[in-house]
């Protein structure tokens, strides 16, 4: 809640730019690991499951990222 | 707070294995739309960023944190039929559907706003993505609450026990992907400039 508190701040104070871009982007990540690890049990998982929406937050997670600065440049 | 650990550590997630299978498939189309958006915006990045102030933030706010209330209530039922609790599963999966009706009924008036205002999905790219992105989330969330209420409907008809209670998992586990993805659409659609 609170990590969305913030994310909720940086948009209402309207900040923009690539810093503040990727470290909106870092929290909703953080955000996601956490929802798979305590939301879905993930964490009590050994193997490959344990893993899966780690893996999947870095798909979009780097997409988004490399789409965003190339549009800060 | 109680998190939807399995009892004991398993090589498994929670839940029926073909229902992650069909989150995974998900997923990966969530993650082809998300980076569509991202890309289509270094297009016209101040068009993007110009629409995006007439989005309502405290809005998306509050449908953040009905989702999340949501999971967490989800996690709860999951935690109560561990233990054989099916009426407090009941109740606990009532409960999260009741925040699922928050989150429709806040995305409806957003919609209402803009569809007032003329927006649709031609207006322009922005608008495009925004309103196709937020609908197909939307559907995925009605589809969650429909799952809810039929494992609701079957614990309270003493469908679910301490020892077999796979279907909750496997409920709980969809919707907590409809929350995930939200997690990550908010800042994309709503903040992110």
């Amino acid at each position: 809640m609170g990590l969305t508190l913030v994310t909720f701040a940086i948009g209402v104070a309207g900040l923009s730019g690539l810093t503040v871009s990727l470290s909106v982007l870092g929290l909703a990540l953080v955000k996601g690991q956490m929802v798979g690890d305590y939301f879905m049990g993930l964490k009590a998982v050994q193997g490959p499951w344990r893993w899966v929406i780690a893996l999947w937050l870095m798909l979009p997670g780097a997409l988004i990222g490399l789409a965003f600065t190339l549009a800060a440049q | 707070m109680s998190v939807a650990m399995p009892p004991q550590a398993s090589r498994y997630p929670p839940g029926d294995l073909a229902i992650w299978i069909f989150i995974l498939a998900e997923l990966g189309v969530f993650a082809v739309f998300f980076a569509a958006y991202a890309f289509a915006r270094i297009g016209d990045v101040a068009l993007f960023n110009q629409y995006q102030d007439t989005l309502d933030r405290r809005a998306a706010l509050i449908n953040t944190v009905a989702l999340i209330t949501a999971s967490y209530f989800v996690v709860q039922a999951v935690a109560a039929i561990r233990i054989g609790n099916a009426s407090g599963c009941v109740r606990w999966l009532l409960a999260g559907i009741g925040m699922g009706l928050v989150f429709l009924a806040v995305k409806v008036s957003e919609y209402a706003h803009h569809f007032a205002e003329g927006v649709t999905l031609s207006t322009n790219t922005f608008y495009m993505f925004y309103l196709s992105l937020t609908f197909f989330h939307f559907m995925h969330v009605i589809l969650g609450m429909v799952i809810l209420a039929a494992v609701a409907l079957k614990a309270r008809a003493g469908g679910y026990s301490a020892e077999d209670h796979a279907g909750v998992e496997t409920g709980a586990s969809y919707w907590h992907m409809v929350d995930l993805v939200w997690l990550i659409l908010f800042p994309l659609i709503y903040v992110m400039r």
